[in-house]
């Protein structure tokens, strides 16, 4: 059975004096996994259970507890955000720092429901937290401070936190919280919105959850799933009913986002024309839009020569990932662009409650969590989910035998000495990490930093293939 | 155009954006779901046209054709809704849900116009003109009753719906109009879930069959009215004549002990008749025996010596019950069991003509059956559960959690985008009055060249959240079933002079002169009133004899001739005004003109077009199993199946077995 699971070395070093959490609950691996950071909780009030009883019936006292003491880090308070602390403070986690320093406009009363017209001006965090804590006074919701604070801050601002959250943002900031967060070993959502089109990306470093199911005839074996999923062990329980239930506790590993975004489709995918048929023009989109605003430092108007240079940057995207020609349609490019930058709540609404419905069940440790970026068409009703992985380099350096180094210049924001040193994720390297995943890698994640001067078309865009 | 509105105006264009504010729109529930669609309608704008519109004031307008959004609720507000209904605050508790829903959703759009109303949309006032009056229907509703209502209400007002329903991590959405779409009832809904007599009263098996003898035999033989009104146990096939015979006699023994009630010694008779007795009686049979287990005999006695006087034990079982997260042991339920008989007890004698009946927040009830289902499954060898567990078991209660509700909530939202976008949308509210009134077109079924396309291109949706590859799976939507009892009849109105003297046969001749009806027969909600062999009630009128009720009052016209036109569904109401009326007897058919097509020709066309896909299996037969095999009595309940077989084709067989075990309402 050992064999077949990921064999950690060594614990992540972490710079500083800062105590990790609990981390495997489990002989059986030694990866590093996120857990909550607190110690040991005292049992749920009978007051906790009478108010999350409809909750606590699906997850379990276990897991609202774990739930209970957690801190969530939220960076970003628009249509977005407003939904995901809406949906965190409801289910009863122990706090939340908000970061939003941006001053309210009377655009933002529109989808951000926490905000009155009394607002305007005013820091949007700060005004909108009293509303938010009314929700649930059990939660202590708290601002962070200034967003320019916390892109230079380093891993020892993100270890209290045991999940950070950031909207909205272009790649560059997204990915500095990203990469400091993952140094932390603390699991990281992105998410962003486009009128109707919406997304998440999950790296939650490595993160094990366990997920109960009625036991077949056919066996679960002790193995790797995917890339990146494994079985770590299989219980079986008898229900009440006279069913067999069967306890899989299982294991993603994940990629940063500067690596989800220059890594190909799934081998699933490519190796399948049907598959690959039905990505959605949306992924493409979504990439053009991160160089886009890398390059000119802003979204794409509805000037035509905006129109023109994000098509050329859509169209690079989607041969990179190997799609077909006709999947980027010129009436989904026109609608895409027509949505750029608009808030709406419904799809607010989706794509924060998704993202809020992972961020509660990787605390709890239950269910299957995003792996590792899903797109939500509200237009087409369409929400795929896709493993854009390709393995961190210091796995893939360990893999190929070098030494865990890496020089990396232009690197903005980053606290130095951070990057690459540190050796997290040396517990995911496993003797069935799949060949062929990791060339190139480094190159790309350099790539993302890079000072704003790229070509427009994307020609700096290292190719996987 | 405020700024508030560019989001919503970028996304959605500037038409569908005044149709949007322009519209009038009714949620009816404003619990889980419906405060997460109220929030997503009043942030897009939804029912928020200025106060002066082309020329006219607001308040000018009439009532019922008023750009805005109405939310029907008659619940109060409970604790254990604040985890996920976010319009609510502690504060609020026993205050009604869609008062307090109106109160704080108004303040994140101050231009937008709630109607927030306290009642029961089974309510005579809610009639089929009332639905006429929205341009959508948003159902947010937790059963299945009034999910029935409000989808044959839009039926007859032709209204489209957007029918939702979520149950722990899973949602679903589906948009149904008259005509164009299945409807809410074209999918049979299995009948509610019962165990067969002699599994629950001699060989259960499962907590559950011991939670339902505690609930539905014993509670009610004690305090409430007889087993035979339980729909939970019925005598199936497979029980035993004889022994269910002997069960009544059973029955009828402790109909006698509950003269006893008052008397110190009334938990005692009961336990020892039903713990003792019985279960001697039972033992005695030894066939029953032969593959399982023999029940135990417990003995009120055998507890003495833990026990001191009954008062202590009654206090005890109080302290006990507190702690309904821990499994309680066998004298503890004992305990339990005595203090809840004589709470129970003591209300019954209070006020005698009033039985008592289960319900799982009423603290007494629950601890009586929690503590005998528990008593009763240490005598079968059954595992006991903590009250915790089986108030879920007995209470049907359906695990609800913020997020499914939020994401389906959105979908609606998205679905009704889709619907109005659509382009025949007729617009109810001010542009009735601004243009001059056309006559619906009825062609939403526009089918853009794509198969299944209807309704703007709306699509069923589930959630998918355990799948690693999607988060919503899609199916076309598909046309009506076309021998649905409830969608396929052609609706009219009947209207009727509140005072008319107007007979059965006045209508019976109106139907003759105007429909051409020669054989058939009428159906009210009292039963058959009129066929081609009942002319007993032809000279009755028509009001007092209650076959035409102010309110949601339906008739039923069968064609019973060869030609077999399909059925004629006829809404009833008073007349506002008696001056079009018919003089003769004040009966007016509305619309005049009403086509009833053959019966046998509108299923041939229809077998045509009911071929359905899905993206999610690509396999119609799947669907079309999983519509028929899924429906059951809640919408709640039929997402698990649902997404059971959509999920087939992927790589992780997922089995969601969080859903609650169906009992009763």
């Amino acid at each position: 059975m050992a064999a077949n699971v990921p064999t950690g070395a060594t614990e992540p070093i972490i710079n500083g004096t800062i105590n990790l959490p609990e981390t495997t609950n489990g002989a059986m691996s030694g990866v590093a996994v996120n857990g909550t950071s607190s110690t040991t909780v005292p049992g749920l009030s009978a007051d906790e259970i009478a108010l999350y009883d409809r909750q606590i019936r699906l997850w379990g006292a276990q897991a609202q507890e774990r739930i209970r003491s957690a801190n969530i880090l939220l960076v970003s308070l628009r249509a977005l955000g407003t939904e995901i602390a809406k949906n965190l403070t409801l289910a009863g986690i122990s706090s939340l720092t908000i970061i939003d320093d941006d001053l309210v406009t009377e655009e933002d009363l529109g989808a951000q429901y926490f905000l009155r017209e009394e607002d305007i001006g005013k820091p949007r965090a700060a005004a909108a937290i009293p509303r938010i804590q009314e929700l649930n006074p059990r939660v202590n919701v708290v601002s962070g401070g200034r967003l320019s604070d916390l892109i230079v801050r380093d891993q020892t601002f993100y270890a209290p936190f045991d999940c950070v959250i950031a909207c909205d943002h272009d790649s560059m900031t997204l990915s500095v919280i990203n990469t400091a967060a993952r140094f932390a070993n603390r699991p990281f959502y992105a998410a962003g919105m486009h009128g109707f089109y919406g997304y998440i990306f999950a790296d939650l470093v490595g993160h094990e959850f366990v997920i109960e199911r009625e036991k077949s005839n056919i066996v679960t074996p002790i193995a790797f799933e995917t890339l990146t999923r494994s079985v770590l062990s299989v219980t079986t329980k008898k229900e009440n009913n006279g069913k067999n239930t069967e306890i899989v506790k299982k294991q993603e590993i994940y990629c940063p986002l500067i690596l989800a975004n220059t890594s190909p489709l799934p081998p699933d995918v490519l190796g399948s024309r049907r598959k690959l048929k039905s990505v959605p023009a949306l992924l493409p989109c979504l990439r053009a839009l991160f160089d886009f605003q890398r390059t000119y430092g802003r979204l794409p108007g509805h000037t035509s020569q905006d129109l023109v240079v994000f098509t050329t940057l859509a169209t690079n995207k989607a041969r990179e990932l190997q799609l077909p020609s006709e999947t980027l349609r010129s009436d989904f490019l026109r609608s895409f662009i027509q949505n750029i930058g608009a808030e709406i709540v419904p799809t607010a609404a989706f794509v924060g409650g998704r993202l809020s419905e992972d961020v509660i069940n990787v605390l709890g440790k239950r269910e299957q969590p995003i792996q590792n970026f899903a797109l939500f068409d509200g237009d087409s009703f369409e929400g795929r989910i896709y493993s854009l992985y390709s393995a961190p380099p210091e796995i893939a350096m360990a893999t190929a035998g070098l030494d865990g180094t890496m020089p990396m210049e232009g690197m903005i924001g980053m606290p130095n000495g951070m990057l690459m040193t540190n050796g997290v994720g040396n517990g995911l390297i496993g003797s069935n990490t799949p060949a062929g995943v990791s060339n190139g890698n480094a190159a790309d994640a350099g790539m993302v930093f890079r000072p704003t001067s790229a070509p427009a078309d994307g020609t700096g865009v290292v190719n996987l293939d | 155009m405020q700024r508030r509105d560019r989001g919503i105006a970028q996304s959605l264009g500037l038409p569908l954006t005044k149709r949007v504010k322009e519209s009038r729109v009714l949620l009816v529930g404003a619990g889980g779901i419906g405060c997460e669609v109220l929030k997503n309608l009043v942030c897009s704008g939804f029912g928020s046209l200025p106060q002066y519109y082309g020329g006219e004031i607001a308040s000018e307008i009439s009532d019922m054709r008023r750009p805005e959004i109405v939310v029907v609720d008659m619940d109060t507000i409970d604790l254990s809704n604040l985890n996920r209904q976010f319009l609510f605050r502690k504060q609020h508790i026993k205050k009604y849900k869609a008062l307090v829903a109106k109160e704080t959703a108004s303040q994140f759009n101050p231009s937008v116009n709630i109607d927030a109303q306290s009642g029961n949309i089974f309510d005579d006032k809610y009639d089929v003109a009332f639905f006429e009056g929205f341009d959508l229907v948003f159902n947010a509703l937790d059963n299945l009753a009034a999910r029935r209502h409000v989808n044959k209400m839009c039926l007859a007002a032709d209204v489209p719906l957007i029918e939702s329903g979520t149950t722990g991590f899973n949602g679903q959405v589906q948009a149904i109009k008259k005509g164009v779409t299945e409807c809410y009832d074209c999918n049979p809904k299995p009948a509610q879930k019962s165990f067969p007599i002699c599994t629950i009263r001699s060989t259960p098996s499962q907590p559950i069959h011991c939670i339902v003898w505690a609930k539905s035999y014993l509670f009610p033989e004690l305090f409430g009215t007889s087993e035979e009104d339980s729909a939970d146990v019925t005598v199936t096939e497979v029980d035993n004549v004889e022994e269910v015979a002997k069960l009544r006699i059973e029955a009828e023994a402790l109909k006698t002990i509950r003269g006893l009630m008052g008397k110190s010694e009334f938990a005692q008779a009961v336990f020892d008749k039903v713990f003792r007795d019985d279960i001697e009686r039972l033992r005695g049979m030894e066939e029953m025996w032969l593959s399982r287990r023999k029940p135990e005999v417990l003995c009120f006695e055998q507890f003495a010596p833990s026990m001191d006087k009954s008062e202590d034990v009654v206090e005890r079982g109080r302290a006990l019950a507190m702690k309904d997260q821990a499994i309680w042991s066998l004298a503890e339920n004992l305990a339990v069991f005595s203090s809840a008989v004589d709470a129970l007890s003591n209300r019954t004698l209070a006020s005698p003509g009033t039985p008592l009946e289960f319900d799982k927040d009423d603290k007494d009830t629950l601890d009586f059956v929690a503590s005998a289902a528990n008593l009763r499954s240490h005598v079968f060898g059954i595992p006991l559960n903590s009250e915790w567990e089986i108030k879920q078991m007995a209470g049907n209660i359906i695990p609800a959690i913020a997020t499914s509700n939020a994401l389906t909530a959105s979908l609606s939202v998205l679905e009704a985008f889709k619907i109005m976008r659509g382009a025949s949308f007729e617009q109810k509210g001010v542009s009735k009055l601004t243009i001059s009134h056309v006559a619906p077109t009825h062609n939403y079924m526009v089918t853009n060249g794509k198969e299944g396309f209807m309704l703007g291109g709306s699509k069923m949706v589930f959630l998918n959240s355990r799948s690693t590859e999607r988060m919503i799976t899609t199916q076309n939507l598909v046309p009506p079933q076309p021998d649905c009892a409830v969608c396929s009849p052609v609706y009219a109105k009947l209207r009727i002079p509140s005072n008319s003297s107007a007979t059965l046969q006045d209508l019976v001749t109106l139907l003759q002169e105007k429909l051409g009806y020669e054989d058939f027969s009428i159906q009210a909600d009292v039963g058959i009133i009129y066929d081609p062999d009942l002319e007993d009630n032809l000279e009755k009128g028509m009001i007092p004899a209650g076959y035409i009720k102010a309110g949601n009052g339906f008739l039923t016209v069968v064609d019973e001739g060869d030609e077999g036109r399909v059925d004629l569904v006829l809404s009833t109401s008073f007349t506002p005004n008696t001056t079009e009326a018919d003089p003769e007897s004040g009966l007016q058919l509305m619309p005049e003109e009403i086509s009833l097509p053959s019966k046998h020709k509108s299923v041939a066309e229809s077998n045509g077009q009911a071929m359905t896909t899905t993206e999610a299996t690509g396999d119609a037969s799947k669907v079309a199993a999983h519509f028929n095999a899924k429906r059951k009595r809640d919408a709640e309940e039929e997402v698990v199946g649902a997404k059971k077989r959509a999920k087939a084709d992927e790589e992780v067989m997922v089995v969601e077995d969080d859903g609650a075990i169906l009992l009763d309402d």
